[in-house]
């Protein structure tokens, strides 16, 4: 199965690296808003997966759908997210995740 | 009457349900939507609700009427709503249990006197309670109120009856508690409340041994079921050293009775029963006259009626409940004289009234019984509304609930309330019993009774065990003693009831000092605003007392005419018959069990109730006006020892509270130190060691940086892939060692492929891997076999496994008898040469321990 002149494992990789960026960038940046990127970069990773293996089947379309749903879900995450990281800064005055520790004993 | 039939056909009259749901409605819109509609529309509900019940009353009462009319029997007319419960009676014999409603002559009548003397006192509560703020809740409950007592008298079934007889009791407990601010009127309400549920276990305790014994609850099924009641019940086993030469058996008809007389006892205040209805009177006075006065209370006389039958049948129950009937009028009687509170004096003239009627229905007059709750329905409810006109006047004095209702500071009040003190004197005539009125009339008539008639018992034996049982006869002297008990009660409530007379309205105005200097209390309830407030001073003389408006006085006049004429309906002497003929066919079978003494005569009786009357009543004008209460203060001074335990009503309510509350008080003190030193003390540290320990350990995993929590997550992603991953070599071996087949399906996955080396010699069957997930093969006994197998997943990852196999040898020592029956080949084989099928035994294979051949060797792993 080609796509675009590539085979469906290149995809794979392709996914597979920018969803590992993700993770890593996630694990190691203390910036909040460097981390709300990270997790658009691992949900784009699982976007790519899913519009690629839909061409493998093309019979039915839930892959593609199911990247609608995730790119709208990714939207409302942001707005969320952003929210939160906004109302974080006018409380700590910082948008570093490890300053938010005010549970902890 | 045409179009009312055919509006509601006799077969099912819906007209019942009818009558009882609309009460239900006035109940449910007043107390949730109350608030916001306003007096005005509360009032309009709460009494349109009342009064079109009582239309439908009386036309419920027409229909039945002319029913009654045309067929000369007793005719019950039912409205069957729907199944309810299903229970087992006698023999597991199914008894099901519908939600109907009927009517017959005695519910009709009752339904017509709970009806209008509801709606008379609906109408007085219009003004009587005007300002108080609870208006809404007060006519909810009122509504409720009608309501349950309807569903009491109209249930066509014992559980029908008891979900009114329990809901009147909740709404009287929420009508004493209305003002719930004072902390005596809440635990007066809890009293009544706890008092009848001990009545209400013998109630349960009845209907429990009806269904067990006659399998129905309901009217009819009881009635004629009645006689398998006859039968001798063991309720104490034989005990040897207490000197036991038999267990005790008693009948169970008796047992009914008694426990069916407890439920009375408690929901009518008697004896021993009766301390919470004087403490009833903390309610508003429109409820205690018609709560505690004129209809709820009078339940239990209903129900000694209703199953009139059932009582008959033990001439030992309904001996109980005449003499009770007759201590309790005594005994309330007594304690009357003592009291000065007016709500407390007629309150205790109920439970004393109350005690006539189970005298009544005791010997067996249910007729004079029941015409006795009727007429005191409307004298009672008459003085009591009076008090609550004359309590409503004194407020233009005083603002204290107390002193308002004690007649020391009252008097001469028939020049400020005229018509009040008319219909008070109507009804005080009714009570004290003078010739003519209705309280004469019913009054003789139970007394009559109570002398010449007697239980005889029934013709059927008690079966019991060994034999039947002896029967218990009414003794010949309990007629002449009931008599002269209920005549000394007559004397006594006359003198005490003119002495209230007296002190009330006759007499100098006691109450003109209490006014002097009085500031503007804090309204504790709303009903008093009628008095003028002037300015508070020495010289200053108050607003006198003054009439009531006419929403009040109108239900005192009908009441008090009814009080005066009521009797008529039933009046021997002078020969009319009417209510006897008309309830005559609803007691036809319970007075085949009553004997009257042959014609008596009613000269000597009416000359010594006329006595009674006269005696009692000129006693007291003698005491308390020709010689101004002289004599009764030189007795009380006398004795004062004597006066101190009738003024604290014989202390019983203190016997009461050293005994039996101070039993559960005790008990519940051994529970607190349980609670205390067990629950608390190791139940409770114990488990909060516990919980602290967990969260101080699960603590430390709390750092509170979201990457430790994401690398969490990546740790468990990265688990769940590697299992994906990873193939797996998991099956499942059926064995049927029986036969020798054996079959090792391995786990299905995406993706998944196989092979197999059936022989285990180290050779795949097939080159390449298949879809081929399970092996089926064949074993002799006492062989093993190895088999080989590999997976591969959908990441082309490989796995091998193996197992080893062992059929055991076929048991012929005779142990195991199941393996001896097992179909070898050779069986097989024969059977088939003689021509016949073998069928192998159907059943579950043996039990077979644990082989260690048939467990799974590691791969790797080389079998010895």
């Amino acid at each position: 199965m080609q796509t675009l002149g590539l085979a469906v494992e290149h995809y794979v990789f392709l996914a597979g690296v920018i969803f590992t960026l993700g993770a890593i960038g996630f694990l190691v940046r203390r910036n909040v808003l460097v981390q709300l990127m990270c997790i658009e970069l691992m949900l784009n990773a699982v976007n790519i997966l899913l519009v690629a293996f839909n061409r493998v089947y093309p019979a039915n379309m839930v892959g593609q759908i199911f990247a609608f749903f995730i790119i709208a879900v990714a939207a409302a995450e942001a707005a969320v997210g952003l929210a939160i990281v906004l109302a974080f800064y006018r409380l700590k005055g910082t948008v570093m995740s490890d300053e938010g520790d005010s549970l902890k004993l | 009457m045409e179009a009312l039939l055919s509006l509601f056909p006799k077969d099912d009259l819906t007209l019942l349900a009818f009558i009882v749901l609309l009460p239900l409605v006035g109940a449910v819109v007043n107390g949730i939507f109350g608030k916001r509609l306003g007096r005005e529309a509360v009032t309009l509900m709460g009494l349109t609700a009342i009064g079109g019940a009582f239309l439908l009353s009386v036309a419920a009462f027409l229909i039945l009427f002319e029913a009654q009319h045309e067929s000369e029997r007793a005719v019950r007319l039912v409205w069957h709503g729907w199944e309810w419960l299903k229970l087992s009676g006698p023999g597991g014999a199914p008894v099901t249990l519908t939600v109907a409603l009927s009517v017959d002559a005695l519910s009709g009548t009752m339904a017509l006197v709970v009806t209008g003397v509801g709606f008379l006192i609906h109408l007085y509560s219009w003004k009587y309670m005007e300002e108080d703020p609870g208006y809404h809740r007060f006519f909810a409950y009122l509504n409720l109120f009608i309501f349950s007592m309807l569903v009491l008298i109209l249930g066509d079934s014992l559980p029908v009856l008891f979900v009114g007889w329990e809901g009147v009791g909740l709404c009287s407990y929420l009508l004493i508690g209305f003002w719930f601010d004072g902390e005596a009127n809440a635990s007066a309400g809890k009293k009544a409340f706890i008092t009848n549920r001990i009545g209400d276990f013998g109630l349960l305790v009845a209907m429990g041994l009806m269904l067990r014994n006659v399998g129905a609850l309901d009217w009819n099924g009881l009635e004629q079921g009645r006689g398998n009641l006859m039968e001798g019940m063991q309720i104490i086993q034989q005990i040897g050293w207490l000197g036991m030469k038999s267990p005790v058996v008693v009948n169970t008809a008796t047992l009914v009775g008694l426990a069916l007389f407890l439920g009375c006892a408690g929901k009518s205040a008697q004896l021993p029963l009766y301390v919470w209805l004087p403490d009833a009177m903390a309610g508003p006075t429109p409820v205690s006259a018609l709560i505690h006065a004129a209809t709820m209370v009078t339940a239990g006389v209903y129900l000694v009626c209703r199953l009139s039958f059932v009582f008959v049948l033990s001439p030992a129950a309904m001996l109980v409940v005449a003499f009770v009937g007759a201590a309790t009028a005594l005994l309330a009687a007594s304690i009357a004289f003592a009291q000065n509170d007016i709500k407390k004096v007629l309150a205790y003239s109920t439970v004393s009234q109350l005690g006539y009627m189970f005298l009544g229905v005791g010997v067996g007059a249910f007729t004079a019984g029941f015409f006795h709750v009727i007429t005191h329905a409307f004298f009672k409810a008459c003085l009591f509304l009076g008090a609550g006109s004359v309590i409503h006047a004194m407020h233009a004095r005083i603002h204290d609930t107390d002193t308002s209702q004690d007649m020391r500071f009252m008097g001469g009040l028939r020049k400020y309330l005229p018509i009040t003190f008319l219909t008070f004197a109507a009804s005080w005539a009714a009570i004290v019993g003078f010739p003519g009125t209705s309280g004469f009339f019913s009054k003789d008539a139970i007394l009559l009774s109570a002398f010449s008639s007697s239980i005889v018992p029934p013709q059927t034996a008690v079966s019991a065990p060994g034999g039947p049982m002896d029967v218990f006869l009414w003794p010949t002297w309990a007629g002449s003693v009931l008599y002269a008990m209920g005549l000394a009660g007559a004397v006594m409530t006359a003198f005490y009831m003119t002495r209230l007379f007296i002190g009330i309205f006759f007499g100098e105005f006691r109450g003109w000092k209490i006014v002097k200097g009085w500031k503007e209390p804090e309204h504790a309830h709303g009903h008093d605003h009628h008095h003028a407030h002037e300015t508070p001073g020495p010289g200053m003389k108050g607003p006198s007392p003054h009439e009531s408006p006419w929403q009040m006085w109108v239900p005192l006049a009908i009441l008090g005419a009814l009080a005066l004429v009521a009797g008529l309906v039933n009046a021997h002497l002078i020969g009319i018959h009417l209510f006897d003929h008309w309830l005559e066919p609803v007691f036809a079978t319970a007075n085949q069990g009553v004997k009257t003494k042959g014609e008596l005569a009613e000269g000597p009786f009416l000359g010594a109730a006329v006595a009674a009357f006269a005696v009692g009543v000129g006693g007291a004008y003698w005491v308390y006006v020709t010689q101004k209460g002289a004599p009764a203060k030189a007795l009380a001074e006398g004795s004062p020892g004597l006066y101190a335990l009738v003024r604290d009503k014989w202390r019983i309510d203190e016997l009461y509270e050293e005994t039996f509350i101070g039993a559960v008080d005790s008990l519940a003190e051994i529970a607190v130190v349980f609670d205390k030193w067990v629950v608390d003390g190791i139940i409770a540290r114990v488990t909060a060691f516990v919980v602290s320990l967990g969260g101080t350990i699960l603590r430390a995993a709390q750092t509170g940086r979201v990457q430790a929590y994401a690398f969490t997550m990546v740790l468990g992603l990265g688990g769940i892939g590697w299992f994906f991953v990873a193939p797996h070599t998991d099956y499942r071996l059926r064995a049927d060692e029986r036969n020798g087949q054996y079959t090792v399906a391995l786990t299905p996955g995406a993706g998944y492929t196989y092979r197999w080396d059936e022989t285990g010699d180290g050779k795949w069957d097939d080159k390449e891997f298949g879809p081929k997930r399970e092996l089926k093969f064949a074993l002799d006994a006492d062989k093993s076999q190895k088999v080989r197998f590999q997976v591969r997943n959908g990441f082309g990852r490989v796995r091998t496994g193996e197992l080893l196999v062992h059929r055991p040898k076929v048991d012929k020592s005779g142990a195991d008898p199941s393996a001896m029956e097992a179909v070898t080949p050779e069986m097989r084989a024969a059977a088939s040469a003689a021509g016949l099928k073998v069928v192998a035994p159907n059943r579950p294979p043996p039990k077979i321990p644990p082989q260690p051949g048939l467990l799974p060797v590691p791969p790797g792993q080389v079998h010895p």
